[in-house]
């Protein structure tokens, strides 16, 4: 693995999500395929020429053709330089970094996973994981809510996972566009709601999660009163990681680094850690 | 173990003799009283008594900016690495030691950040002993790290009882018989702390971040930073990227960090995870006495007291400390 060294990638793909989110297809052939193999949860360390290197969660499937998926959204010095970047440009890339989603544990398992925002990006590269061998896992279901429907990242992709009848999909916004019709799937609430009357088999259940650190709280209190054990709510958290490589020291959380031994914790693991769940 | 004797009067020519060696740094009194690490190659004298100096040679190893890689359209990213001399690093405290043997910890290893290696194997360490003044904590703070030198002097009355710990510090003494001869002498036991004397590592149970005094402290504290930026141990490191004036090549720069600032725990869209002073503090203090990630479990403070001498409040630590052993009782 190149833990110093970034190495070339190309933008072959770019996709507008939403006004400021952008779906980044990179191809890592030749420098740098190792790239393109990686656990969902895992980022990796993208670098732009001139601009800087910002961690970024996988989005997508590990490849065997070397290209990988990056969910941006554009709000920070690189993100907001990126883009403006074009088909064929250049990308540094260094990693796969840090622990992901523990997917062995995951076998025949019911699987639960949430996203607000932004999050399903890493919940959607996990998503595809347990699709890739859909039968090997019990009832797999989504949760995820956004601001708005406009919001609402890869819905038509979930969408058709849903009707192809493979997943399980719970949707909320938090308020309608003025004049916007309220789809019948999509309830208009914060995340949390969407696990009243929710039933699960709490001893054959793991959850993923992943969102805005302000509504981890509430996320967990659900869970947990859904019966979840804390060692089976796996969460993913953000930190300034930015050597990815546990040294530049800004991404410690308690006594943990979260480029090492996170960004996926499980709850239990966070127990007594301050600052670690918000 | 075999020690050699150096006495006051050939100490001009040992150095003298050292520099064919390359470069020598050494402690020196500035016109303005204060100790800085400085170049003493043209003969100058060092100040081998001065207690502590302004910045600790942690920035000989691991510098305060440094360039680490350039991009260019043809190439992208190259890693540079300057030619560095050799240098010797003279009269370093044994806190001073102990200081790079937790830098080399954190940055060398089995994959060493090429930046740090290739300033590390162009220096030579030549510790002397030393008396520990008030704001020293040498001796309270166990540590399992080590005062690993080339060479060590020990001062001793009219002269030094040399040691030496490495082929490069053999090399070096061979070639200082006339200066120094061969005697059997006892190593002085209070310069053996930190030396392969194994202290009770007395690792801080969990911090109570509860105690009211954490916000005491940090409503005094100016948030200057100075605390971290003296500390031999403190290693954090932002890393800038800068676009060249002709559009297509740039420049990757790595600066000395601290967590005593806002900015240290700042991602995109402005989300700070350690708002308040307090937090930070915190989260220092935690670094220095249990550590993170893999040094978890290795306190990285030396006792070289720089912290409590240069703070520009006088704040003390040591307070906390107490405290905290107190409750964890």
């Amino acid at each position: 693995m190149n833990n110093i060294q970034p190495l070339r990638g190309e933008i072959s793909i770019i996709t507008r999500m939403t006004a400021d989110t952008t779906l980044f297809t990179l191809s890592t052939k030749p420098e740098y395929e190792v790239a393109s193999s990686f656990l969902p949860g895992q980022f990796l360390e993208l670098s732009l020429p001139g601009v800087g290197e910002i961690p970024v969660s996988y989005c997508g499937f590990p490849s065997n053709n070397g290209t990988i998926e990056l969910c941006i959204r554009h709000i920070g010095h690189v993100t907001n330089a990126i883009k403006s970047s074009a088909k064929g440009d250049y990308v540094g890339l260094r990693g796969p970094f840090g622990r992901g989603f523990p997917i062995d544990t995951y076998g025949g398992m019911d699987m639960l996973l949430v996203a607000g925002g932004l999050g399903i990006a890493p919940i959607r590269s996990l998503l595809l994981n347990l699709l890739f061998v859909r039968k090997r896992y019990g009832r797999i279901r989504v949760v995820y809510a956004a601001r708005a429907s406009r919001l609402l990242l890869f819905l038509d992709e979930l969408l058709d996972f849903k009707k192809n009848g493979i997943i399980e999909l719970l949707l909320a916004v938090d308020s309608l566009a003025v004049g916007e019709k309220k789809n019948p799937d999509c309830r208009i609430a914060l995340l949390p709601a969407l696990f009243e009357e929710m039933k699960i088999e709490p001893e054959k259940t793991f959850t993923a999660v992943c969102g805005p650190s302000v509504v981890y709280p509430r996320i967990i209190t659900s869970l947990q009163n859904l019966g979840v054990s804390d060692d089976r709510i796996h969460i993913s958290l953000e930190r300034r990681m930015k050597c990815g490589i546990g040294r530049c020291g800004h991404c410690a959380i308690g006594e943990y680094l979260c480029c090492l031994d996170g960004p996926v914790f499980s709850v239990a693991e966070l127990s007594g850690v301050e600052g670690g769940i918000a | 173990m075999l020690t050699r004797f150096i006495s006051d009067q050939n100490l001009p020519d040992f150095m003298q003799k050292l520099r064919k060696f390359g470069g020598i740094e050494g402690p020196l009194r500035g016109e303005d009283g204060g100790v800085r690490f400085g170049n003493l190659s043209d003969g100058t004298t060092p100040d081998i008594h001065a207690i502590r100096t302004l910045l600790p040679a942690k920035k000989y190893l691991f510098a305060p900016e440094e360039r680490l890689f350039n991009y260019t359209l043809q190439e992208g990213y190259k890693i540079l690495l300057e030619d560095i001399s050799p240098v010797t690093l003279f009269a370093l405290h044994p806190c001073e030691l102990a200081g790079i043997n937790y830098l080399d910890r954190l940055l060398g290893g089995d994959a060493p950040d090429p930046h740090y290696a290739a300033r590390r194997s162009q220096i030579t360490l030549i510790g002397i002993s030393c008396l520990p003044d008030e704001f020293c904590s040498c001796h309270i703070s166990p540590s399992p790290l080590q005062a690993l030198s080339d060479i060590f002097m020990n001062i001793v009355e009219g002269g030094f009882v040399v040691t030496v710990y490495s082929s490069r510090g053999k090399e070096i003494m061979e070639d200082m018989k006339d200066l120094a001869e061969e005697r059997e002498l006892p190593v002085p036991q209070d310069a053996r702390r930190f030396f392969g004397v194994s202290l009770p590592l007395n690792v801080m149970s969990e911090i109570d971040t509860g105690l009211p005094e954490w916000q005491k402290l940090a409503d005094r504290c100016l948030g200057c930073g100075a605390c971290s930026l003296c500390c031999p141990t403190c290693a954090c490191f932002n890393i800038l990227e800068f676009a060249g004036l002709d559009g297509v090549s740039s420049e990757r720069i790595r600066y000395w960090d601290n967590c005593l600032f806002k900015s240290h725990s700042m991602v995109a869209g402005g989300a700070v995870f350690n708002k308040g002073r307090a937090e930070r503090f915190i989260y220092r203090y935690r670094h220095k006495q249990r550590g993170f990630g893999p040094l978890r479990g290795v306190p990285s403070c030396v006792g070289c007291g720089r912290c409590r001498a240069f703070c520009p409040i006088g704040l003390d630590l040591r307070v906390l400390t107490e405290l905290l052993e107190r409750s964890a009782v």
